[in-house]
């Protein structure tokens, strides 16, 4: 186990969370609007559902929660966001977030870490997202680094 | 609404400069989605808003977070699929190449396949890609996206 400190130490096997929470329809407006979303069905009052591009935050948040030290001596940089969307995500539903490290490898010098997540209606555990996360923990390559 | 697209069909955005302040509203919507305290939060320093810090990360300067050009590709498809691809199918993006402050983001799509889906639906892939005002790649991808043919 690689959790309780920085996300730079997780390693394949960690799981993360689970962490229950519900999406306010403050927080859905403010990245719908910081990414240029502007439906009414992200954006307005009624019936309103959250971007299923959301779930990269809830990444965020599983990082929050497992690795409370925060992110570790270097940037991280996405690498690829791999989402499959099984129904609507509603503002104000209670969540439940979960994730496990499937990978930590190497390639030119740096570490790579790739986490599946699910995303699931916390009252029925019905699959909302699952979504495959990956991020080069270090820009800069190993060997280059100082 | 999308019974127009064939095989071969392609989408384009109009161009959009990859501004210093687009980089930043999304760090503030990260700390501030986070804090949900109905205020905008911001945070330590990022390699998408602070220059001197991604240049001791080893960058030129600041770059997007990837996950911009990977929205802006997902308001493409909703623009012309409508709301039911916030609620069924999926979406890949990779960050091929770093985007740079002010340079042009033009966010595209072409249908590879349709293919009948349950329900009556359509089954529509597409390959999925973020270029510059040069066509050089900078985020590509793919999508499925369910809707009525007409």
């Amino acid at each position: 186990m690689a959790t309780g400190r920085y996300v730079s130490d997780l390693d394949s096997g960690d799981l993360l969370g689970p962490v229950e929470y519900t999406l306010s329809a403050f927080a859905v407006r403010e990245y719908c609007h910081a990414v240029e979303l502007h439906q009414d069905y992200f954006q307005g009052v009624e019936n309103q559902i959250a971007p299923p591009t959301l779930v990269h935050l809830e990444k965020l948040r599983l990082y929050r929660h497992a690795c409370p030290a925060g992110t570790g001596p270097s940037a991280r940089v996405h690498v690829e966001y791999d989402a499959t969307f099984h129904d609507a995500v509603k503002v104000g539903e209670p969540l439940r977030v979960q994730g496990k490290v499937t990978e930590r490898f190497n390639k030119r010098g740096r570490d790579y870490v790739q986490i599946d997540m699910e995303v699931r209606a916390a009252r029925d555990n019905r699959l909302l997202v699952s979504y495959r996360d990956t991020v080069i923990l270090s820009y800069q390559a190993r060997e280059s680094a100082a | 609404m999308s019974a127009k697209l064939n095989v071969g069909s392609e989408l384009r955005s109009s161009p959009r400069p990859m501004t210093r302040e687009r980089m930043r509203w999304y760090v503030d919507a990260q700390a501030t989605v986070a804090a949900d305290n109905g205020r905008i939060a911001t945070q330590d320093p990022t390699i998408h808003d602070d220059d001197d810090y991604a240049r001791k990360q080893g960058l030129p300067g600041i770059i997007a977070d990837g996950m911009i050009s990977t929205n802006w590709i997902m308001n493409l498809l909703l623009d012309e699929f409508g709301e039911a691809f916030a609620r069924k199918g999926s979406l890949r993006t990779k960050y091929i190449a770093p985007i740079y402050e002010n340079q042009i983001v033009i966010s595209c799509a072409r249908v590879t396949s349709i293919e009948p889906a349950p329900g009556g639906e359509a089954a529509y892939q597409l390959e999925v890609w973020c270029e510059d005002d040069t066509r050089k790649k900078l985020t590509v991808g793919e999508a499925t996206v369910y809707a009525s043919r007409g």
